[in-house]
């Protein structure tokens, strides 16, 4: 025993994660694999219920389209950030980060006033003439994934600034003495070396819209559920404790599995970047 | 500078996708009609009066205020001696205690306030608001190892050895030389933190009894069942705060130290 | 008994691996002595067992007759200088230099006399009110010194203080360091891999390799009788031929005879010598000559350094200014006695 202060600091956090974090998780999940002795027969009825299975897949395809779209949103304009004057620079980013800070409640409420029945796009297109009814766009698929997109795009493009900001513009103009115009040499230099960036703010951008919960529940409500209103719903309206249990597990399962995928893919992706340099 | 002509419009257009839905928001706070309406037809401030004098939104605002200042202080009590064993010895499975220390952001918030509701509420039969303080501290504790944790990287060591070597003892040494020099990182993560816990939802989903409900779930269930527009005048005075903070963040630290 | 004495210091982070073996070294009293050889020696782990960071598995550490072992740090009262010089960045240069002393609880009026005396010596009375960052590399190495020096340390440990400098202001900063020290009186421990600047400060030298003392002697007997071949490769000897003792006489291979003058007792395996004490001349020389050709030949700015192929090896040599060879010329060599040393 040479030194024990490190121990010491770092006793009351593993004691209060341990006893708040890990036992009431196990003491949620264990029912859910020992009804009494070992069964997965919950887990198998999840998977085999097609009400269930609609309800993962909608989030997973919420997940997967947000990030891609986030990604897609998110690099030129980091990429923009990057190269804009210091001024600029510390204005765009404080736009980019104040709707980070807003809370999403107020982030969805934008949204129902954009796309409810008496919202502005309704209102546009009764006024252009195009429709005659207003059009209910809330309280469906699409809606939460405009929500969701709106939620971390934010966090998207400030994850790519980081590492936007560490490619040397003689990069960029390397490639264009080598022949190659903005847009090609943007693909081939720039994109390939802001691809861990891209990674790393998938991870959050997934994850975060895996588990969200406030704007699935006030964008898609009870017609358009998703794996974390689910759970509320399951456990507070249906007391069905071991079914929350379940929902619980596959979530954690989703969220550790793309996690560590996608990390591992970008430490490659790193390590491989730092030999060519 | 050479512009990049397609870029900067495209930039333009994200931009504009991120302001626009707030700035309808705002607008729609000083409308004069009994539901939401945008453009809209007169001017007031009434909403804000109605919103300012409505007992529920009073009382959930100074308990999110509570709970996120009694959480954030917990986490940076807890945190900081963490991030620092973690950081200045090298421990055996340090990568593991780090990874455990940041666990509770893989488990999601809906999955963390349904446990500790089981668990603690339930279970243990403790009230609401112990178990509601835990959940916004398991939230907010990664925030404090992070940040904490990135400012002590920084930090020289042999600072801290030279502090010993003239005379100060270990405790002494922490306190007047460490916490100095890594106090912009512990205020950073103390903003996050506190932000953070302020804002969250899920967590608070299912801690929820008489009295004890937060500022964002009592705007969230307000915003399920009605359509007017006290809920923009909130949300503008949110808003402010927000603006508030990220001015004085910008004149001190610089804004960076809030995108962590 | 010596001032400084470190007993059979044995030191090991994991417990497998010793990273000091047995380590002894003696220090008078006003000494500076220093520590030298390659990174990853065990220089900087030495100091550190002084300055009381790292607890050695075994041994004793006594300075001036009482034993400070198991005293920790901020009771040594030793004054340490790290190569980051390592300031606190949130104080004053004035707070800086006064902390020890506030630690003691000295006098306020004291301590502030005591500062502004220890800035004066230095040479940084008008940086009083700056912050490190506003000050210059060799100003702020000053400041830890002054840090170092103010509490009137039984010790002063400089670890690698001056290689964060450029070359003009390290002489400078080294003359510097000497003249307090001589001053003041202060035993210290000086570690560097820098050999120039370690024969230049110290009294004496301890010569280190892989967790052990190589050789602990003044600066100028390590220069011209180094005792190991690590300590001669070490500070610039670059020649080695093996050879073999018998009796008074010397031999290398093919049973050519060397004459040397300086014999030690202890068993020896090579001779070495300096690529400059080597000489070229005319023609071949009897005793302690030998022949090459030239292979490489390198500009030196002053003259050339040749390498020569000979029955012997490879031998580097350098040539004076008054004769160049080109690449393929056959040249003779002579060894001088006195300056062959025995390792």
């Amino acid at each position: 025993m040479k030194n024990k202060i490190p121990y010491l600091f770092l006793l009351p956090g593993i004691v209060l994660l341990l006893f708040f974090l890990f036992l009431p998780l196990v003491s949620v999940l264990w029912p859910t694999i020992f009804p009494d002795g070992l069964s997965l027969s919950a887990y198998i009825a999840f998977f085999k219920d097609e009400y269930y299975m609609e309800i993962l897949m909608r989030t997973m395809r919420i997940a997967v389209i947000a990030t891609i779209v986030c990604a897609i949103m998110g690099v030129p304009t980091a990429y923009f950030i990057s190269r804009c004057s210091k001024k600029w620079k510390g204005i765009l980013i404080a736009v980019s980060i104040f709707p980070m800070l807003t809370n999403s409640v107020v982030r969805s409420f934008a949204w129902i006033n954009i796309l409810g029945k008496n919202g502005v796009i309704n209102k546009v297109l009764l006024a252009m003439g195009l429709i005659k009814q207003p059009v209910g766009m809330l309280y469906t698929e699409f809606s939460v994934l405009m929500g969701t997109i709106y939620l971390f795009l934010p966090i998207m493009i400030m994850t790519l600034v980081g590492v936007m900001d560490n490619i040397d513009n003689d990069l960029m103009e390397a490639a264009e003495s080598l022949g190659a115009n903005k847009m090609r040499s943007f693909l081939k230099v720039v994109l390939p070396l802001s691809i861990p960036g891209v990674i790393t703010g998938a991870v959050l951008v997934f994850t975060g819209a895996l588990t969200a919960y406030t704007t699935p529940q006030l964008l898609g409500g009870n017609k358009s559920l998703v794996l974390s209103t689910f759970i509320y719903q399951r456990a507070m309206t249906l007391n069905d404790w071991t079914g929350a249990g379940v929902i619980a597990f596959v979530m954690i399962v989703i969220t550790l599995v793309v996690m560590k995928v996608l990390n591992a893919l970008a430490t490659r992706l790193d390590r491989r970047g730092e030999n060519h340099a | 500078m050479r512009r990049y002509k397609g870029l900067t419009i495209f930039s333009v257009i994200v931009f504009s996708f991120l302001i626009i839905p707030l700035v309808i928001i705002v607008v729609t706070a000083f409308g004069t009609e009994k539901t939401i309406a945008f453009p809209i037809k007169g001017f007031t401030f009434s909403w804000f009066q109605v919103a300012l004098s409505s007992k529920s939104f009073k009382n959930a605002f100074f308990l999110s205020f509570k709970v996120a200042m009694i959480a954030t202080l917990m986490a940076l009590l807890i945190g900081i001696p963490a991030a620092y064993a973690l950081s200045r010895y090298s421990l055996k499975g340090k990568k593991l205690l780090k990874s455990f220390f940041l666990s509770p952001t893989i488990v999601p918030g809906i999955v963390v306030g349904y446990s500790l509701f089981l668990f603690i509420v339930i279970k243990l039969k403790m009230p609401v608001f112990e178990g509601l303080l835990l959940g916004h501290f398991l939230v907010v504790l990664p925030y404090v190892i992070r940040v904490v944790g990135g400012a002590l990287e920084q930090f020289d060591f042999s600072i801290e050895e030279v502090a010993w070597s003239l005379g100060c003892n270990k405790w002494l040494a922490f306190f007047k030389i460490v916490l100095p020099n890594i106090s912009s990182g512990i205020i950073s993560s103390f903003l996050l933190a506190f932000i953070n816990s302020f804002n969250n939802i899920p967590v608070s989903m299912f801690l929820t009894g008489p009295g004890i409900v937060t500022l964002p779930n009592t705007l969230m269930s307000y915003v399920e069942y009605n359509y007017d527009p006290t809920v923009s005048a909130i949300s503008v005075m949110l808003m402010l705060a927000t603006i508030i903070i990220m001015f004085i963040v910008e004149k001190t630290l610089g804004i960076s130290a809030l995108a962590k | 008994m010596s001032y400084v004495d470190l007993n059979e210091i044995t030191v090991s982070y994991d417990g497998k691996h010793n990273i000091l073996e047995g380590l002894n070294l003696k220090i008078e009293k006003g000494e500076l002595v220093s520590l030298l050889g390659p990174s990853g020696c065990g220089k900087t782990t030495t100091l550190r067992v002084v300055a009381g960071y790292i607890q050695p598995r075994s041994g004793d550490l006594m300075v001036n007759d009482q034993n400070y072992t198991k005293i920790p740090v901020h009771k040594r009262n030793f004054g340490i200088v790290f190569q980051s010089y390592a300031l606190f960045p949130h104080l004053t240069v004035g707070e800086n230099v006064a902390f020890g002393l506030k630690m003691k609880k000295e006098d306020k009026k004291v301590i502030e006399k005591k500062v502004d005396n220890m800035l004066e010596t230095c040479g940084l009375s008008e940086y009083k009110n700056r912050y490190p960052k506003q000050l210059s590399g060799g100003q702020r190495q000053r400041v830890a010194l002054a840090r170092a020096l103010v509490i009137e340390p039984n010790l002063l440990l400089l670890d690698e203080p001056l290689s964060n400098l450029d070359a003009k202001l390290r002489i400078q900063m080294r003359v510097e360091i000497k003249r307090l020290q001589k001053k003041l009186g202060i035993t210290t421990i000086f570690v560097t891999h820098d050999q120039e600047e370690c024969f230049s400060i110290s009294d004496r030298v301890a010569v280190m390799n892989n967790g052990i003392i190589e050789q602990y002697d003044t600066p100028e007997n390590i220069y011209a009788k180094p005792k190991t071949e690590f300590v001669a490769r070490f500070i610039g000897f670059e020649n080695f031929i093996d050879v073999e003792r018998k009796e008074d006489h010397l031999f290398g291979s093919q049973g050519v005879s060397f004459r040397v003058d300086d014999v030690p007792e202890y068993d020896v395996k090579k001779m070495t010598i300096r690529p400059d004490d080597i000489e070229i001349v005319k023609t071949p020389v009897p005793e302690n000559g030998i022949s090459g050709q030239v292979a490489v030949r390198t500009f030196l700015g002053k003259s050339y350094q040749y390498e020569v192929q000979s029955d012997f090896g490879s031998l580097i040599v350098n040539g004076s200014d008054s004769d160049v060879y080109e690449t393929g010329d056959q040249i003779h060599m002579v060894l001088p006695s006195h300056k062959i040393v025995l390792v």
